[in-house]
């Protein structure tokens, strides 16, 4: 909200630099968001007088004007249209200076000298209008001092006003703030007019049929109005506060509405059929155009202000098109009342539609302050548009309430502000703020909470008052207190942060992808699980359209962006949530998952770089870091089976299992989803779930006796066909051995011509150790023999002697 | 022997024991010179028989011999045994062999450090769903059904069954949280008082992406219920944090403000880490930035989980994540922390 500080200083007296206020009203509630210096630097301009005007001779757009500046004519060149003969204007004589620094020189513009420039007021820095040139009163004498004309320089204040405050959404509402603060009066325009003809009542009548909706209604009548442009201190006001003006009647109520805050509206009396106002819910379907010129349609939650027909106003939003204000306009009926906030909310978002009314009705106008408004907009309409005022007024009101009383125990300020306020301080900071002290007593007070201040309900309220006018900075900081509640289980966040650091101590890079994303961006990658996909009804946009049901997608997009920024060489993890809607139940729900993605030459050393990267060399990597991490998190060796996914190679896909519980996928990435991002190198993917990652943080750790007697270790070495596994070798020697067979590790694998087609040579070391004796050589040999039997028996190897 | 003659002894030994070319040879020097039945002995002889000031001279030159010769051997024998055993030289300035360079993300930096700083405070850490209920994350937080930030243009509604959205009000459907404030609720349902603890997690706000905005983002809220904790336990405690996290010269201030929540609520500055308060681009030539809101929890919001208003107050408190990694490292665009550029995630290794 924009306030001109001249037009506070009608209601309130204070002695304070606009930046002293600025930190006054900040550290009191109302955050001053700027202060904008309207008309500064215009010393040089002038009022010229546009004496005549013709058409530049090679530029349509461009007219060729005789500015007189009160001393001599000049011609100047301008493409603004909005002026005729004789109209006053601001003029830039040359060498004068504009706001935004511009110097004015003579220049040709389309091969015709211009000497000066008549200037809109955007480039008077007075406001963003940039329609045609500022024009003043034809009775200003050209020469005139521009910023005498105008009433400048001015400070215009940018307010946030928070939503609780409607109260201050008004030049006398912050007036009001500003006389507390600085312990002076608040002072009110005199609403008083006259009267004459008929009673109001004989020439309107006024049904509330929803007064749950409709708290006050009332209702002037004006007639024999002149319609034509407000006076232009009026203007000039409405233009600082950001409003443009229109024409008298409706600049009143803009004016009265940014003055006091009640919205007002002025419907054409000729033109509200019956004369006769019912405030009602709209029947679903109904139709109406608004102001704006949209034909909107209607339904049963929004209320309209109807006449004997139809709607002609949109309760507290917008006015109807129908019986807007017309240059013809003789006869007005004046409304102004108090729609309630939820209801006048639910409208304007139902229709997309906002206004300065409905921001003002949303957030709660109070009832008590429509026939005051109604009386200073009608002094005003008389006094701006002629015509005389009915007499009295229709004022239906169902929704009166009485005064609310709200109490303030002293201890209670300390309690929650943890300071002393003395009782004297505390009464006169409400009695400042208009919040009257009824009866006092040593433990607390009671106040008459006025009308306008709708958020002050409880106690709490109260409180913050005094917080805020006392002062925060005289809060202290207490020391932290050490008392420690039995307090929540947080070990699963404990769990998450060790498994991250895990995750990045095995070398990966930790990334944070949106949890939106795009459906094509998933239809890309194969998936069949649209039924599943979690599609948010309102998205910021169609790249945004759905909650994530995978973490991989984004993986994938995350390598193939670092590969197009040349990074090659990648190792990423991320740990983050997927979401998804129940196809049975419809029920919504998440789960923490973790990816990872690795492609290049990730891990290797440098001085390898250039050796090519393998199918192999990038399964087995990541193979070794799954294998660690589900060891470490949940004590259990990895396995893994064949398995498929939609965005992986054939038979480089399995499935994750710690034990005998599914952890997720695994797998190197489609060839030809990676030569999209021109990937040359394979790329490892994973997705695991989360949980079961972070049973290392809940793991029973016990000690077990070091062994004591030394190991033997023999070596053998097998010849199979390729479809014998490693997996099914070291299962068949653990079958075969003894107890004392503590180890079974590959060391090398061999293929070749020695060994023969589609077969392969693997070498394994076999540790052997008992845990009450020292092991012989030839108890060894003797274990040897069975496992060596085994193998030939079970997987027909040949075993390789020596 | 006199003072000249050992003194050129001594020179002689020294080069026999340099040339020699095996340890052997330089042993047979050390047994010539130095050994029992060698040189030394002699002169150490000799030196008995020495008179007045001939006598010292010897003396030096003697010991001069000794401790020279007995050098030269040592450095020569060391010089072969290197030689055999080193072979070429070994460059240690090659590059490491064992290659993994991880790194946290700046927004689980931020979190995690924010969480050990308030765990040092006394806070527990508590987490909760992304998807939330109106009830948890309005209606419970004393934010009645018409406040625009229920609005679809603020928040992500997740619809009604598959249809999608009904008209206004939503309490029928769920929504993405807005900020975790809902688990603080969860928290307190299942939690009688006194309660502490901080709720870090990702929130979801319908803006438009720009260099300060991201349509999800994360928060990290705190939540003290206790007798008799006051504004001033509210600024103690940021007061510490802001030391903590962003350096032991920063200082906090409280602004009033409104949240549907708190009661009195404030929002809080941080007196610049860059400028010392004295006004730099950073913080916009003001000398503070706005980090948090925070305020006394409203009366009314105990009243729906429960706890008794009277007996029980308490502070809470909200920032965000984004926002503070991005001044705390300098980080200009928040999008920066969703592009995941390796270059980016590598500067904080
Ligand atoms: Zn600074």
């Amino acid at each position: 909200m924009k306030i001109p500080i001249s037009w506070l200083k009608e209601y309130v007296d204070f002695e304070a630099t606009p930046e002293e206020l600025a930190q006054r009203l900040t550290f009191s509630g109302v955050e001053v968001e700027g202060i904008h210096r309207i008309g500064e630097g215009l010393d040089g301009l002038i009022v010229g007088e546009i004496v005549r005007f013709e058409k530049h001779p090679d530029a349509d757009k461009l007219r060729l004007c005789v500015v007189h500046d009160g001393r001599m004519e000049l011609q100047v060149v301008c493409g603004a249209t909005n002026f005729s003969s004789g109209d006053k204007a601001a003029f830039a004589p040359i060498g004068a200076k504009l706001p935004n620094g511009m110097e004015i020189s003579k220049r040709k513009v389309r091969g015709i000298e211009s000497h000066g420039m008549l200037c809109a007021e955007d480039e008077l820095g007075v406001s963003q209008d940039h329609g045609g040139i500022l024009l003043v009163g034809r009775d200003v004498p050209a020469g005139t001092s521009l910023v005498d004309v105008l009433g400048l320089p001015e400070v215009v204040l940018e307010l946030e006003i928070t939503w609780n405050r409607s109260d201050c959404l008004s030049v006398i509402g912050m007036a009001r703030e500003v006389a507390a603060l600085y312990g002076t009066a608040l002072r009110l325009p005199d609403v008083a007019f006259p009267e004459s003809g008929a009673a109001v009542a004989e020439l309107a009548r006024v049904a509330i049929e929803a007064p749950e909706r409709c708290l006050r209604y009332t209702a002037r009548v004006l007639t024999g109005l002149k319609a034509g442009p407000s006076p232009a201190w009026m203007q000039r006001r409405l233009k600082l506060s950001g409003v443009r003006p229109i024409s008298n009647i409706v600049d009143v109520t803009n004016y009265v509405m940014l003055e006091c805050g009640q919205p007002l509206h002025a419907f054409d009396h000729a033109l509200v059929a019956g004369r006769q106002i019912i405030v009602r819910r709209a029947r679903a379907g109904e139709g109406m155009t608004t102001l704006d010129g949209v034909a909107r349609t209607l339904s049963d939650e929004m209320l309209v202000i109807a006449d004997g027909q139809k709607p002609v106003a949109l309760a507290g939003v917008m006015g109807g098109a129908g019986s807007e204000i017309r240059e013809a306009t003789q006869d007005v009926l004046l409304e102004s009342a108090s729609f309630d906030a939820p209801g006048t909310h639910r409208t304007s978002v139902a229709l997309g539609l906002a206004s300065e009314s409905s921001h003002r009705f949303e957030r709660g106008v109070d009832p008590e302050l429509a026939d005051w408004a109604s009386r200073r907009a009608a002094a005003l309409i008389v006094q701006t548009a002629g015509g005389a005022a009915a007499r009295g007024v229709v004022d239906v009101y169902p929704g009166k309430a009485a005064a609310r009383r709200v109490t303030c125990r002293f201890a209670r300020v300390r309690a929650l502000l943890g300071i002393d306020v003395a009782v004297e301080e505390i009464c006169r900071i409400f009695e400042a703020l208009e919040l009257h002290v009824e009866s006092r007593n040593a433990e607390g007070c009671t106040v008459r909470v006025p009308s306008f201040r709708r958020d002050v309900e409880i106690e709490a309220d109260l409180i913050e008052e005094i917080a805020r006018m006392h002062g925060l900075e005289q809060v202290p900081e207490a020391p932290i207190r050490a008392t420690m509640g039995a307090g929540v289980d947080d070990s699963r966040t404990w769990a998450m942060m060790r498994l991250r650091e895990r995750l990045i101590g095995l070398g990966l890079r930790e990334i944070l992808n949106y949890s939106f994303m795009a459906e094509k961006q998933l239809d890309r990658l194969g998936g069949d699980d649209a039924a599943r996909r979690l599609v948010l009804p309102n998205p910021v946009s169609s790249d945004y359209a759905i909650m994530r049901p995978t973490l991989l997608a984004q993986m994938v997009l995350t390598l193939g962006n670092n590969m197009s920024r040349q990074t090659a060489d990648a190792g990423f993890f991320e740990l983050g949530r997927v979401f998804w809607r129940d196809t049975a139940t419809g029920a919504l729900g998440e789960e923490d998952r973790l990816a990872i993605g690795m492609m290049g030459r990730v891990g290797r050393s440098q001085i390898e770089g250039r050796r090519a990267v393998t199918p192999e060399d990038t399964f087995l990597g990541l193979k070794g870091i799954l294998e660690i991490l589900c060891r470490a998190q949940t004590g259990q060796d990895l396995h893994m089976e064949p398995a498929e996914h939609g965005i992986m190679e054939p038979g480089w896909c399995v499935s994750i299992l710690a034990g005998t519980t599914r952890l997720g996928t695994a797998g190197l990435l489609r060839r030809a989803l990676r030569e999209e991002w021109r990937i040359s190198d394979p790329v490892g993917v994973a997705e695991l779930a989360v949980e079961p990652l972070l049973q290392a943080a809940a793991r029973k750790r016990s000690f077990e006796t070091i062994p004591a007697y030394p190991a033997i270790t023999h070596d053998v070495a097998l010849i199979v066909p390729e479809a014998v596994t490693h997996e099914a070798i070291v299962a068949t020697i653990r079958a075969a051995a003894p107890l004392e067979l503590t180890d079974v590790t590959l060391f090398d694998i061999f293929r070749g011509n020695t060994v023969g087609d589609g077969r392969k040579s693997l070498a394994y070391s076999l540790v052997y150790r008992s845990g009450d004796r020292t092991l012989t050589d030839d108890e060894a040999n003797r274990f040897d023999g069975a496992i060596r039997q085994a193998l030939k028996q079970h997987l027909h190897a040949e075993i390789r002697e020596g | 022997m006199n003072a000249a003659e050992i003194d050129s002894l001594t020179a002689q030994a020294v080069a026999e024991a340099g040339a020699a070319g095996t340890a052997d040879a330089v042993e047979a020097v050390r047994i010539r010179y130095l050994g029992r039945k060698g040189l030394l002995p002699q002169i150490m002889a000799g030196l008995k028989d020495a008179t007045g000031q001939e006598r010292g001279a010897i003396g030096r030159s003697a010991n001069a011999f000794k401790t020279q010769v007995t050098a030269a051997v040592d450095a020569r024998l060391a010089a072969l045994r290197g030689a055999i055993q080193q072979g070429p030289v070994f460059d240690y300035t090659r590059p490491g062999a064992w290659r993994g360079p991880g790194s946290m993300h700046p927004v689980s930096l931020v979190i995690a450090e924010a969480v050990r700083i308030f765990a040092r405070m006394g806070f527990r850490v508590a987490e909760g769903p992304d998807i939330e209920t109106p009830y948890n994350n309005f209606e419970a937080l004393n934010t009645p059904d018409y406040h625009p930030s229920l609005d679809t243009t603020d928040t992500f509604w997740l619809g009604v069954g598959a249809a999608g959205l009904a008209a206004p009000p939503y309490q029928a459907s769920q929504l993405l949280r807005t900020q975790t404030s809902p688990v603080q609720i969860r928290m307190m349902q299942s939690h009688p008082p006194p309660i502490r603890i901080i709720t870090p997690g990702r929130c979801y706000r319908r803006d438009t992406t720009d260099a300060t905005h991201s349509a999800n983002f994360h928060q990290i809220e705190g939540l003290y219920v206790d007798r008799q904790v006051s504004l001033a336990d509210l600024k103690g405690t940021l007061a510490s944090f802001a030391r903590e996290m962003m350096g032991s010269g920063v200082g906090v201030r409280f602004r009033p403000h409104f949240f549907p929540f708190t009661e009195p609520s404030v929002e809080v500055d941080f007196s610049c880490h860059v400028c010392a308060g004295k006004g730099c681009r950073v913080c916009k030539h003001s000398g503070w930035i706005e980090i948090a809101g925070a305020g006394m929890v409203d009366p009314r919001v105990f009243g729906k989980v429960g706890y008794d208003a009277e007996a029980w107050t308490g502070f809470a408190f909200g920032m965000g994540v984004e926002r503070i990694a991005m001044i705390k490292y300098g980080i200009p665009d928040i999008r920066l922390l969703y592009e995941n550029d390796a270059r980016f995630l590598a500067q904080f290794e």
